[in-house]
């Protein structure tokens, strides 16, 4: 009595949502089934040729059209994301650039003497030591002075040295006494070390404070290398001391610099310019820096039209040691490109007019996965201490800012400070010098990860320049020429200037079009499903549709084929030894009614147009009068393949 | 005959109603076609019929979607660029060297000595010392004698004035030769009101003053920042105005000859002189020369990189005779450029300077662009609506040409007279002061004014290829100081046959000009999607999704065809059906209609399919069959032949 309502409710199921089989009882008939149904070519070849060797190769040209299928698609799948490149070139009106304007030397020496004093005198000293070079007023000065003040004791810690052949033994610019050297040495320029006459190597030595055994000798083959990264080292000592606002008073004002501007045909003048304060080369002036949300404009190309300034580089305020070339700086930049003009500027040569045309260049790099740069620097670990957006300079001067105040407690003075660090010098930090030089040493060779963390960045702007130099002033202009800009810059001092104190510069657009570089990616998934698409009609005439009919055939209809088999095996087995315990005959009805749910047998439609065509024709119609079916050779075998079928099923269905 | 005979056959066709329904047409379409989706849908049980259907319907939806996108992205005409770079031997730049000034002051100082007394005079105004902050350093009586001897007419032309700035809100305008003190004035083209400057800002300012017409009061100041540019720029106005009424040919007299010039020149192995250049008369630069320009023979070729076969050069730009106010920078301009085109020496040029060795390693940069629908560009510029005024150089279209013949063309049309820097169209003058006072003024606003480039730059349009020569430019000291007397001194003798040292280290050039190891970088363009390209992507997705074909298509086509031809005949019939309806209220005992007849015969193996009750299992594959064994197949036929047999047969028969 239960039983019953459970087979009610089966059997409705099975009514309801009839589970149809597998198009053919067995695998090989389902094979052959497939073969003669599916839509792609080359598989009913196997079934309908006749003769092995024909079948074999058929077989064989069928499976290597497979293989090319795989083999292409996967092709096509690795390359996806490959990238095309595009050039266009508009012309328009252009956003002019921003220009750096910086004097080489950095701070007016004059008013720097204050702070430099002792380090000048120490310089002076050790040029006359090592060289026997003196200047008559530093000679007298040396004499006079003192030499035990506050700030020597610092130079007395690093002094210069100079070495005695390889012995490793030095003489101390201070005591003038040999001792023997021990840590180890490093050559800034190592092609001289070898070369015999090494008497004049001249270094100095850094030491860490907390462990005066390890310490690292910096030697040069020049003097005046040698000097000058000496002299340098104290400077950035001295200037990490001094707050930024003393600093700027201590540089060049706007008015100073810049004693003439011409922009775009039109008088411009220091509000034009917005001062920067580089570490290196104090006060710079940017010229259309957006700081004001306007960004100027050039609609016209040609050297008339640029920026036109008449820089006052005031050569005898140059500091002697630091700088030893004589001009300024510039740099063309992206308004919010932070001007790494140490790096990458270009230098402005005095009595000359220097004329700087521009090519502007975009590009534009396709982010991950096509290739690996970053859009905004946002996904890169390295905090911007720049007020600007990223670039990898500023990215590599970041990071390496970051690890210096790990490593070493303070902030270089070149770079931008970090949150909550400070400036390194001598008398907080007293080990910084060695630090600084050891980690420096290491981020060139890349120990610090530095240059594996930062990337690129996607988009950049550049600006190609040519450069040309004429002669300014003329021989014959320069006399008025020097008068009116005398007046111009004093209106008072009867002083005229001297040409060696001008710099002519004209930065301006050779051309007003803009090469916009950029990569597109070349296939979207549109074109790869195309190409799918060509590549499995080309070897096969498939599609989805035969992906799934492969997918329903191969997987579906075998699987449920063999676990059917496997379920009869198991029913017969069963059987048999119910029917060797009890002997039962009750498994033919069983088989029957599989047998009658074959989906092959079924035919509970009505037979309609379609269904009749399907059905088998008599053999011995005597009257046929209707032609056979003209187009398709495929229905026929279809039809046939059925009568085929019919008896093994019902076979199956009477064993 | 055929014809008649063909549309008596569609007629009875029409007569007789279609042979088939539609269902019948969708079956065996779906039966016969060769799109895969279709097929299985007829072909298998009520679910998985359902689910192909949908399937079918799916895949046909994204055909049409991607189909879409595909044609969209072909409209969209994208380019690929290709890259090359290399060496090949190609045409040699034409080289066009200018001297910095344009004239010979020895020649022009007749024309230009009472504007340079002017503005010494002027100078010496100004620039005489002022004692501290005394409110004028003008002497106002002009009484004395300088005032007698110069050309005040041609000073007030075009005057220079002097702005006292001590009060920021009323500047004094102070006319450098008079006395008169003027009120504020129009001040334009000034930078912004410089009240928040400190008060160690410049007291005085020197100004330009143009006028509409000489006395009116519509004047503008333009106001400069630095004395030198407001001089210079005045000089620059004035000269335009005196050389413009001099004709070319003796301004080309005024100007270097080729054989002062150009004192060496070496191409390759071979020694060429002035006479391989041709000249040209620029407005800036005076008399130009341009190597291998290629306007009237065949352009030399260079097959090897490295200075030994380049252009090598020695000029003399003699900066002694230099005009003193109108070019401060000395040296020469040079430029290079593609043949046959116009050499803009302002925008393009460099300068190579006095008493030094310049080297030029040449690396052709090419754009190749492929023209519209791809990019906006022009290929010769015939398609500008800018009149090319440089056309009577024989040079070919650039868009500084055209952005110069625009400016010109403005100029004419708004002042009346043509700018001395441009080339003239017929019929019109250059500027002076004395025929067009007004010009300076209306030429400054022109300028300045922002609308009228912005129209330019929408007129004119790039040219589609686009030649640049990128330059590595470096210099070295030439002479050097122990070659210097020998080499001054063979170049002096050879030419001014003379034994004396007529050469010096401020006038003398050397330039090498050369192509680099790899000497071209080409980018082209090519289309990113050809129709090629667009029918193989299409042919892709619908054989991708559904492994159709054109083919397919016309099946598909054929089909909408039938389907609308069965419309047609069953309308009619239904037309004649209410026709009948009418004439059997009236005889209502008609005989059956002809098509009727033939629906009922012809459908016999469905009426009787239709008559059978729906059988059941194995018994229905006997028992189904129709009482004519040959049923026929689906009587539509794209061919017809069938059909229209049978047909015939029938219309026989009646």
């Amino acid at each position: 009595a239960a039983m019953a309502p459970r087979k009610k409710i089966t059997a409705k199921i099975k009514k309801t949502l009839p589970v149809t089989g597998p198009q053919a009882p067995t695998l090989s008939e389902l094979m052959k089934w497939y073969c003669l149904n599916t839509n792609t070519h080359g598989c009913r070849r196997i079934v309908v040729s006749r003769g092995r060797l024909r079948r074999f190769i058929w077989i064989l040209l069928t499976l290597s059209a497979v293989g090319l299928i795989l083999w292409q698609c996967a092709e096509l799948l690795m390359n996806y994301y490959s990238a095309s490149v595009s050039v266009t070139v508009q012309f328009q009106k252009l956003p002019f650039p921003a220009v750096t304007i910086c004097n080489i030397n950095p701070y007016k020496y004059s008013a720097m003497k204050d702070y430099l004093s002792e380090l000048d005198r120490e310089t002076k000293n050790a040029l006359e030591t090592f060289y026997g070079f003196s200047e008559g007023k530093s000679k007298v000065r040396r004499s006079v002075g003192d030499g035990n003040s506050t700030g020597s004791e610092l130079f007395q810690q690093i002094p210069l040295l100079k070495f005695e052949d390889f012995s490793k033994t030095v003489i101390d610019l201070h005591s003038g006494q040999k001792r023997k050297m021990e840590g180890k040495v490093f050559h800034k320029d190592s092609s001289i070390v070898n070369s015999g006459d090494s008497n004049d190597i001249i270094g100095f030595q850094l030491c860490d404070a907390n462990n005066s055994s390890e310490c690292a000798l910096y030697t040069f083959s020049s003097g005046v290398n040698a000097i000058q990264e000496w002299y340098k080292l104290h400077y950035m000592n001295i200037m990490a001391q001094i707050p930024l606002e003393t600093k700027e008073k201590l540089s060049y004002s706007a008015d100073d610099l810049i004693l003439t501007c011409f922009f775009d045909g039109l008088s411009c003048d220091k509000r034009h310019f917005t001062r920067f304060h580089h570490p290196l080369h104090g006060n710079c002036y940017t010229f259309n820096s957006g700081e004001n949300e306007t960004i100027l404009s050039t609609s016209t190309g040609g050297s008339e039209y640029g920026l036109h300034v008449v820089l006052y580089i005031d050569e005898a305020d140059y500091n002697p040691f630091l700088v030893t070339s004589t001009g300024a700086k510039i740099m063309v930049h992206d308004q919010n490109e932070y001007p790494f003009i140490e790096d990458i500027g270009t230098e402005i040569e005095t009595a000359a007019a220097t004329s700087i045309g521009m090519h502007f260049t975009r590009s534009r790099k396709l982010s991950k996965p096509y290739s690996d740069c970053t859009e905004t620097g946002a996904d890169i670990p390295v905090e911007n201490l720049y007020n600007k957006s990223y670039s990898l300079q500023i990215c590599l001067h970041s990071c390496f800012q970051k690890a210096m105040v790990e490593s070493c407690g303070c902030a270089q003075y070149a770079q931008p400070l970090p949150a909550g660090a400070e400036y390194c010098n001598y008398k907080k930090n007293p080990n910084w010098m060695y630090c600084y030089y050891r980690l420096h040493e290491k981020f060139v060779k890349e120990q610090l990860g530095c240059q594996q963390i930062c990337k690129d960045a996607c988009s950049f702007k550049e600006w190609a320049l040519t450069t040309s130099i004429a002669q300014w002033p003329s021989a014959v202009s320069e006399d008025w020429m020097l008068r009116v800009l005398s007046w111009d810059k004093g209106q008072k001092i009867n002083k005229k200037l001297n040409k060696t104190d001008l710099a002519n510069l004209m930065v301006f657009y050779k051309d007003l079009n803009e090469r916009f570089i950029s990569e597109n990616p070349a296939n979207t998934l549109v074109i790869l499903l195309s190409n799918f698409g060509g590549q499995l009609g080309l070897w096969m005439s498939c599609s989805v549709v035969c992906v799934i009919e492969i997918v329903e055939v191969f997987f579906i209809d075998s699987l449920s084929i063999v676990m059917r088999r496997r379920w009869q095996k198991a029913k017969k087995w069963w059987n048999d030894r119910k029917r060797k315990q009890g002997g039962k005959p009750s498994q033919e009805s069983e088989l029957e009614r599989q047998g009658h749910e074959n989906p092959v047998c079924i035919d509970e439609d009505l037979p309609t147009f379609n269904t009749a065509l399907r059905l088998p024709l008599p053999q011995e119609s005597p009257l046929p009068r209707t032609p056979p079916p003209n187009y398709s050779t495929l229905r026929l075998e279809n039809s046939s393949a059925f009568t085929e079928q019919l008896p093994d099923t019902l076979d199956v269905g009477q064993h | 005959m055929k014809l008649k005979k063909y549309f008596v056959r569609a007629l009875h066709r029409l007569q007789k109603g279609p042979g088939y329904t539609y269902k019948e047409l969708l079956v065996w379409y779906c039966d016969n076609t060769n799109t895969h989706g279709p097929k299985r849908i007829i072909k298998e049980g009520p679910k998985k019929k359902f689910v192909w259907f949908f399937l079918t319907l799916l895949f046909a939806s994204l055909v049409f979607w991607q189909w879409g996108i595909l044609i969209n992205t072909y409209l969209s005409y994208n380019v690929t660029s290709s890259l090359s770079i290399g060496f090949k031997t190609m045409k040699f730049p034409a080289v066009t060297v200018c001297n910095a000034n344009p004239f010979k002051y020895s020649e022009v100082k007749p024309l230009l000595k009472e504007l340079d007394k002017l503005i010494e005079a002027a100078l010496e105004r100004i620039l005489q010392p002022t004692q501290g902050d005394s409110i004028l350093p003008l002497p106002l009586n002009s009484s004395d004698n300088i005032s007698q001897t110069l050309d005040l007419r041609l000073w007030n032309q075009i005057p220079l004035v002097l702005i006292d700035e001590h009060d920021k809100d009323h500047p004094v305008i102070v006319d450098i030769f008079e006395t008169n003190q003027t009120g504020p004035g129009n001040q334009t083209a000034a930078p912004p009101d410089t009240s928040n400057t400190t008060s160690e800002g410049k007291k005085y300012k020197l100004a330009v003053k143009l006028c509409n017409h000489e006395g009116s009061n519509d004047c503008i100041y333009r106001n400069f920042t630095s004395a030198a540019q407001a001089v210079t720029e005045w000089y620059i106005l004035q000269s335009t105005s005196i050389l413009s009424k001099v004709p070319l040919q003796e301004r080309i007299r005024m100007g270097y000859q080729a054989e002062d010039m150009i004192l060496a020149c070496l191409y390759g192995a071979e020694p060429c002189n002035y006479k391989n250049f041709t000249q040209i008369y620029h407005p800036d630069h005076g008399n130009c020369y341009i190597f291998n320009w290629g306007m009237d023979e065949e352009a030399l070729n260079s097959s090897n990189p490295g200075a030994e076969f380049g252009l090598k050069l020695i000029l003399d730009i003699s900066q002694q005779d230099y005009i003193p106010y109108l070019s401060s920078a000395a040296g020469a301009r040079l430029m290079l450029h593609q043949q046959k085109s116009f050499p803009f020496l302002k925008d393009q040029g460099i300068y190579a300077m006095a008493g030094t060795e310049t080297s030029i390693g040449v690396l052709v940069d090419e754009l190749e662009r492929m023209g519209y629908p791809y990019s906006d560009c022009t290929m010769n510029g015939s398609d500008v609506p800018v009149k090319n005024l440089y056309s009577e150089y024989n040079t070919s279209y650039s868009i500084q040409a055209c952005l110069r013949s625009c400016f010109q063309n403005r100029m004419i049309e708004i002042c009346g007279c043509g700018h001395y820097m441009f080339p003239l169209p017929e019929g019109v003058n250059y500027c002076n002061n004395e025929d067009n006072p007004g010009w300076a003024y209306c030429y400054s606003s022109l300028r300045s004014s922002i609308g009228h480039r912005q129209f330019c730059i929408d007129s004119c349009k790039e040219t589609c290829n686009d030649t640049q020569y990128k330059m590595t430019i470096s210099m070295a000291d030439w002479p050097s100081e122990a070659s210097e007397d020998w080499i001054f001194h063979i170049l002096s003798y050879e030419r001014d046959m003379s034994t004396n040292v007529t050469l010096d280290r401020n006038g003398i050039i050397k330039l090498n000009i050369y192509f680099q190891e790899y000497n071209y970088r080409t980018i082209s363009e090519s289309a990113a999607t050809t129709i090629v390209w667009l029918l193989s992507s299409l042919g892709g997705q619908f054989g991708f999704w559904m492994g159709g074909s054109v083919l397919c298509l016309i099946e598909f086509g054929e089909i909408i065809i039938d389907s609308l031809w069965i419309t047609i005949i069953n309308v009619i019939s239904w037309c004649k059906g209410l026709k009948q309806k009418r004439a059997q209220a009236r005889y209502p005992d008609a005989p059956p209609t002809v098509s009727e007849l033939v629906e009922a015969h012809t459908n016999l193996g469905f009426q009787h399919e239709d008559c059978r009750a729906p059988p059941s299992g194995e018994t229905c594959r006997e028992e189904a069959l129709p009482p004519e064994p040959g049923t026929p197949p689906p009587n539509y036929d794209s061919l017809r032949v069938q059909p229209l047999d049978v047909l015939d047969v029938d219309s026989d028969t009646e």
